[in-house]
């Protein structure tokens, strides 16, 4: 028998799982979507960041509060650290570049 | 009893559930995949590549709790780090060319 | 000032362990009749709002005395009366940023009172950055000035490494990577101590000089840490909100988007909590920064809204809160400090500092080495705004006179 707290602990997983699932989703879309590179990079550092949040969130709630679960959580803070500076730097390379960015009216590229 | 192996609904545990899971983030890389080929320009790539290094380091997690193989996730630590590696190396390389740090 | 061009030379003095040498070298100078007038300059790298600018200014005011002092008693042994010893703090009504800027202030001052020569101390550092000196006399090489620097024995870089490395910088790093390192090992296992400290030392001698720029203190860093766990959920929450917004812009079959470049100046500190604001400002959807040029920060805004809400400045202030406590963080948002602007589309009050306006076919790159590249953005920044816009090069002049005391 799976007492109660487990249940919560399960449909959490699930959730998570879901939500980041979600949020991948509207990174992709983004990616593939989002007319210039600048914009792009929104998406694939915010969107992406916190689907990667809830996603090892979940791994974290299945693994427990060990060493590994705690690993996790490590990779959960460093990815939130890194990502941005990420899309940072490659648009900052963009941008030195000079590659402007697109506004509305201009061509898809 | 561990939470991997707890049922979700009709037989399927979360075990089953995150493995399906992965196989999800993975349909999805294939759509970033897309952007890192088309392009049209390098940074467009790079971006791509990022994204999908992100996502490879979900997967290799979930795969790890739901197969319990915790070593996955030394392997993901190792992924993101050089993910994050990669995307400055490059993205510096091609301002200052030759000039990485 | 009376003074003729090659009568003055102006020191900049910052706390070092050559300094007094560096002042006894410029005595010397004076007394072989090279220069009647010594200006001892502390160039700020803090400005005077700072809740601890009155500590900083202190202790600035107690070592240009201490140099004033010196040199006021070394020509007296020397026997020469009648010498001028001017002391000066300046920009302290913003912060500093790389060498350009110190450069930049330093020939300000010397334009201002004739000066037509500096003396740099070998060890001059600022910001505690040790990479400085070279780039800054590099900045000043470009102008009118007379550049040297005061030829006293410098310590070997052996013993300049040793005597770093057995500071608190050192420690500090130390100890957070053995932590990491026991975080993931097994810290009960003799292996992994051996390993771990081994690794630990590495990266502690490799590291300590560049991961931290100022030394841990002790009521302040606890306090940090603790300001921005509270931070965290904040912007957590910030984060989930705002990334729904962008969601169902994106999942929008219409995706009506507005995208534009702003330029936002920001009143943060260099380094860590420019790298903290900066950050959020990405992670918060909608919003991305592109590029800190000194303080101002080009962000890509994906939808109007995303952009009002930078201009609100919520963030700048949670990152003044977090670094320099509370009543730091009240402050007028950068839109009613007039901190803004728009560099695209209808609305646009700037110019876009991109040489290229050609929509985005990849150019060479402006510059082919790393360490210029960084110094000499402004100046770059400036003509290419001059070609693609003229209204951009005022604005760009209007940034550097800023910088006049």
């Amino acid at each position: 028998m799976i007492d109660s707290l487990e249940a919560v602990r399960m449909w959490l997983v699930v959730g998570f799982v879901l939500v980041g699932l979600f949020f991948t989703f509207v990174s992709m879309t983004g990616v593939i979507r989002l007319p210039d590179v600048y914009s792009r990079a929104h998406t694939a550092s915010q969107a992406d960041t916190l689907g990667a949040g809830f996603a090892l969130a979940a791994v974290a709630l299945v693994i427990g509060w060990d060493g590994a679960g705690f690993k996790t959580v490590i990779l959960l803070f460093f990815i939130f650290l890194t990502n941005p500076t990420a899309a940072h730097g490659i648009a900052r390379a963009a941008f030195e570049q000079g590659i402007v960015p697109w506004t509305e009216g201009d061509e898809r590229r | 009893m561990s939470v991997v192996d707890a049922t979700v609904v009709a037989g399927y545990t979360v075990g089953d559930f995150l493995l399906a899971a992965s196989a999800g983030f993975v349909l999805l890389a294939l759509g970033m995949l897309y952007r890192a080929v088309k392009g049209p320009t390098m940074q467009d790539r790079v971006l791509a590549v990022n994204v999908l290094g992100t996502n490879t380091v979900v997967i290799l997690a979930m795969l790890g709790a739901a197969l319990s193989e915790p070593t996955f996730l030394d392997i993901a630590l190792i992924y993101a780090l050089l993910n994050f590696l990669m995307a400055i190396a490059i993205s510096k390389f091609t301002v200052e060319r030759g000039g990485v740090l | 000032m009376a003074d003729s061009g090659g009568d003055a030379v102006v020191v900049p003095v910052e706390a070092t362990p050559t300094l007094r040498a560096t002042v006894a070298h410029v005595a010397e100078a004076v007394a072989r009749g090279e220069f009647s007038t010594i200006h001892f300059v502390v160039l700020a790298s803090w400005r005077d709002e700072d809740p601890q600018g009155a500590d900083r200014r202190a202790d600035a005011e107690h070592v240009i005395d201490r140099a004033r002092v010196w040199a006021e008693t070394d020509l007296e042994d020397a026997g020469v009366g009648g010498t001028n010893v001017r002391t000066a703090i300046v920009g302290t009504d913003d912060y500093l940023f790389g060498p350009s800027d110190y450069a930049r202030r330093l020939a300000a001052y010397a334009d201002e009172h004739g000066v037509g020569t500096v003396v740099l101390d070998p060890e001059y550092t600022p910001v505690g950055n040790t990479t400085l000196l070279q780039p800054m006399e590099f900045e000043l090489s470009s102008t009118s000035l007379d550049v040297r620097e005061a030829p006293v024995e410098r310590p070997t870089r052996r013993e300049r490494l040793l005597t770093e490395a057995t500071g608190i910088r050192f420690a500090a790093v130390f100890g957070v990577s053995l932590l990491f390192y026991f975080v993931l090992g097994d810290p009960l296992y003799w292996f992994d101590w051996v390993t771990g400290v081994a690794s630990a030392t590495i990266v502690a001698i490799t590291l300590s000089r560049i991961s931290l720029d100022h030394e841990p203190s002790f009521p302040e860093t606890p306090l940090r840490i603790l300001r921005g766990a509270v931070y965290v959920p904040v912007l957590l929450f910030e984060i989930v909100k705002s990334n729904l917004l962008v969601a169902r812009v994106i999942l929008d079959p219409r995706l009506p988007i507005d995208p534009t470049m702003n330029r936002v100046r920001v009143l943060v500190g260099g380094g860590l909590p420019l790298m903290t604001l900066s950050n959020s400002i990405t992670l918060t959807p909608g919003t991305l920064t592109t590029r800190a040029r000194d303080e101002n920060l080009y962000v890509h805004s994906l939808i109007p809204s995303a952009r009002d809400g930078l201009f609100d400045g919520s963030l700048e202030r949670w990152t003044r809160f977090i670094y320099y406590g509370r009543e730091a963080a009240r402050l007028p948002t950068p839109r009613e400090r007039d901190d803004v602007a728009i560099l695209q589309g209808p609305e646009a009050t700037e110019a876009l500092p991109i040489a290229q306006a050609d929509g985005g076919a990849v150019a060479d790159s402006p510059s082919d080495d790393a360490a210029e590249a960084v110094n000499r953005d402004a100046d770059a920044g400036s003509e290419a705004d001059a070609d693609a816009d003229a209204d951009a090069g005022s604005e760009v002049d209007a940034d550097a006179e800023v910088t006049d005391e």
